[in-house]
């Protein structure tokens, strides 16, 4: 009998999980309008920011422009899943060279990763003005479209899982800032960008679920840990070539445990 | 547990599909989109996984097989425990097979879903093996490396690839079908994440060949065209095994009796240039014959026939470097040097330069490495075969003894001795 084979298997008992019943009284309303504001807050940084950079580019300062690169990327890396909303945008402000057939020669390659290809691989703001004109034109309107946007709940708590899958597919093996090899800064971003997410909600679903909040919160911290040997005094990060082997390990398995378990959080929440 | 369900269950497991075939005469021609009908038997297949030596080294070879590479993340005793509980809990779930369970549809699905609701163990094997690199960078695992097991050494034809060497620990998966190992291997994949962090895995497959009137098949051709395996020792003989492939006795740790010594080697094979060169050559580079792969020596003889080197002193029939007189010179002494090989063929596209991408995943057991596969690769090394083969990768490791019992799992031993220490 079908029955006799399934019981003769230890699939069957060992395999279930408990179904986390969603509990509609959930109040998502709190966490999701102070994420708004972490969005808000860190879309106006970038325009700042980017302000910044550009006018070092035009004046042809190629140092200034390098040293404010990596930092100005951190507020649009930890608001990455809210951003990525806006695929055109996402596309001329952080696509890289291979997401084109001509890489780095392809007309289409714009944005932050064709500046860091001048100002690193190129030496130079020589013909940057263009793309650097562009990515604050970019930045402004992805700010003024993120200040009108409705948050989808189910997409800003899946960010929290979505970042983690960004650091796992790009970010882990060094492929993201490949000229000027800034990628720990990007990194931490896109944790910070996680850890707040997660923190926001995590009032809602610690009473049911001690051993899951308390493994996320150890990752995260492990995280932490890990990424604090890389800091410069100055608050930024050595290059990712830094990074060694068996920490680099340590931090996939980090990254891809938390994948794992903040993919749960939309169904912990009784978001489908 | 019985080791196999019986017919009935089977046929009522796979349900509908089989009364299709069963009753095939009447059914509509199939469509285009239908799946290719799959063996009942063969679904159903289940290979025992508890016993005192793990399965995949003597068990019998199918079609499929995957080497998967990882580094481990364990920074304790306790981290190793729980990592060798959890992958002890999935292989025997994997290997012995049934349903897959249903979550809350807003939570990711517990299961792949490749193989659908009931998992079919397909003859399964899920093989557990650790690299030297995990005593190594470990002080709490200081003393228990198994004897001869080391990094493995860059031999003098090898280009090695360092994203396709070493590793901390080594998964191999063989299956029927190649579905059955790369489902296994995503669920390791997921549910070892906290663990086990890729480096790198190969596919490869064995064609099969229809069984003779007796039921017994040839050895399997690798992608030279010649059959791989003839001169394999018997693997249904337990004293032979017992000598030559698991570790046994007082050099070895306690904790790492019952287990063997696996060789994983990536080797490209030069096809296109292969396909150039004479057969005569290609006959004499191996020392058998290409069809029917008798020895030269007993070219009408069939492939299991031993070949005589005592009587060609002089090398002019089977030269002294052929593969096989290299390999293994049927003396006294090399009856030591003995190991069992369990080899797929790989092919994985196109290389910059325009070749096939296409070797050997070469796999061997011993129950000592250098006495096996090292000293055979060291008198290997310059045959006339290199031209044609070039290892790009690969790895040593060591396959842990069998798990015993629902209460046992992986490595037990080995985190007592490391808990005792
Ligand atoms: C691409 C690489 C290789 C190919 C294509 C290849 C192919 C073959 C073939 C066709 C045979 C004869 C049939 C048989 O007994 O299986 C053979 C035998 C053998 N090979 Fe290889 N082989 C390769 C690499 C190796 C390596 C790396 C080793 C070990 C270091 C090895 C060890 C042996 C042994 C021990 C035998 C049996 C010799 C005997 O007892 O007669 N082979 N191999």
């Amino acid at each position: 009998m079908i029955a006799t084979f399934l019981r003769s298997t230890a699939l069957g008992l060992t395999f279930a999980g408990a179904a986390w019943a969603a509990d509609p009284s959930l109040d998502l309303v709190g966490p999701l309008s102070d994420y708004k504001i972490f969005v808000a807050e860190n879309t106006a940084q970038l325009v700042t920011d980017t302000e910044a950079l550009v006018a070092a580019i035009k004046a042809g300062d190629v140092e200034k422009a390098k040293s404010l690169f990596a930092p100005t990327r951190t507020s649009y890396e930890r608001v990455e899943p809210i951003a990525e909303l806006f695929s055109d945008l996402d596309v001329s402000i952080d696509a890289r060279a291979d997401d084109y057939e001509k890489a780095e020669k392809d007309e289409a390659f714009t944005g932050f990763h064709r500046i860091e290809y001048g100002l690193w691989e190129e030496k130079s703001t020589e013909g940057l003005d263009l793309y650097a004109d562009k990515l604050l034109a970019d930045v402004t309107d992805l700010d003024g479209r993120i200040n009108a946007l409705t948050f989808p709940p189910e997409v800003v708590v899946g960010g929290a899982a979505v970042l983690m899958e960004e650091v796992a597919a790009t970010k882990i093996s060094g492929e993201e800032d490949r000229y000027s090899r800034t990628d720990l800064w990007d990194f931490k971003a896109n944790f910070e960008g996680s850890e707040k997410i997660y923190t926001l909600f995590r009032p809602l679903i610690e009473a049911g679920n001690a051993d899951f909040v308390a493994k996320v919160d150890g990752n995260f911290k492990a995280v932490d840990e890990v990424l604090a040997k890389y800091r410069t005094p100055d608050g930024g990060f050595v290059s990712y070539d830094e990074l060694t082997d068996s920490d680099r390990t340590m931090l996939s398995a980090k990254v891809n445990t938390l994948a794992e378990d903040l993919a749960t959080l939309r169904g912990k929440l009784g978001l489908g | 547990m019985r080791p196999y369900p019986s017919r009935r269950e089977v046929l009522l497991a796979l349900g509908a599909s089989t009364l299709a075939l069963a009753t095939h005469a009447q059914e509509p021609a199939p469509q285009v989109s239908d799946a290719p009908p799959a063996n009942a038997g063969a679904a159903a297949q289940r290979v025992p996984f508890h016993g005192i030596h793990q399965a995949g080294i003597t068990t019998p070879r199918p079609e499929n097989g995957i080497v998967a590479a990882f580094d481990v993340v364990a920074t304790s005793v306790d981290d190793l425990e729980r990592m060798l509980r959890l992958l002890t809990d999935r292989a025997r779930l994997l290997t012995q097979g049934g349903p897959v369970p249903d979550l809350d549809p807003s939570l990711p699905p517990a299961d792949s879903g490749l193989l659908g609701p009931i998992v079919m163990p397909g003859n399964l094997t899920i093989t557990v093996a650790l690299g030297a690199s995990l005593f190594e960078n470990r002080p709490w695992l200081a003393g228990l490396k198994p004897a001869t097991l080391q990094r493995m050494a860059q031999f003098p034809n090898d280009a090695l690839e360092p994203g396709l060497c070493h590793g901390d620990l080594s998964i191999q998966f063989c299956a029927n079908v190649q579905d059955t190992n790369l489902h296994a291997l995503r669920d390791i994949v997921k549910t070892c994440a906290e663990f086990l962090v890729l480096r790198w895995m190969v596919e490869g497959n064995v064609p099969p060949v229809i069984p003779d009137a007796g039921g017994a098949t040839p050895s399997a051709r690798n992608f030279l065209g010649f059959r791989d395996g003839s001169a394999n020792p018997d693997s249904n003989d337990a004293a032979l095994m017992d000598r030559v492939v698991w570790t046994a006795g007082p050099h070895e740790p306690d904790w790492a009796q019952g287990g063997s010594y696996q060789v994983v080697r990536i080797i490209r094979n030069m096809v296109e240039r292969w396909d150039r060169a004479p057969l005569a050559e290609q006959e004499r580079i191996f020392g058998r014959t290409k069809m029917t792969g008798a020895p030269l020596d007993q070219p009408g003889a069939t492939e299991h026939h031993a070949p005589d080197f005592t009587a060609d002193p002089e090398g002019r029939v089977t030269s002294h470097d052929a593969h096989i007189r290299l390999a293994n010179p049927r003396d006294a002494r090399s009856q030591r040097n003995l190991m069992l090989r369990r080899p797929f063929n790989y092919s994985r596209g196109v290389l910059k330069n325009g070749q096939l991408d296409q070797g050997l995943l070469f796999i061997c057991y011993q129950a000592d490495l250098e006495a096996g596969f090292v000293a055979v690769q060291n008198r290997l090394n310059g045959e006339p075969l290199e031209e044609y083969v070039k290892p790009v990768g690969g790895g040593y490791f060591f396959a842990l003894p069998g798990v015993r019992d629902d209460a046992d799992y992986l490595g037990r031993a080995l985190v007592d001795a490391a808990r005792r220490t």
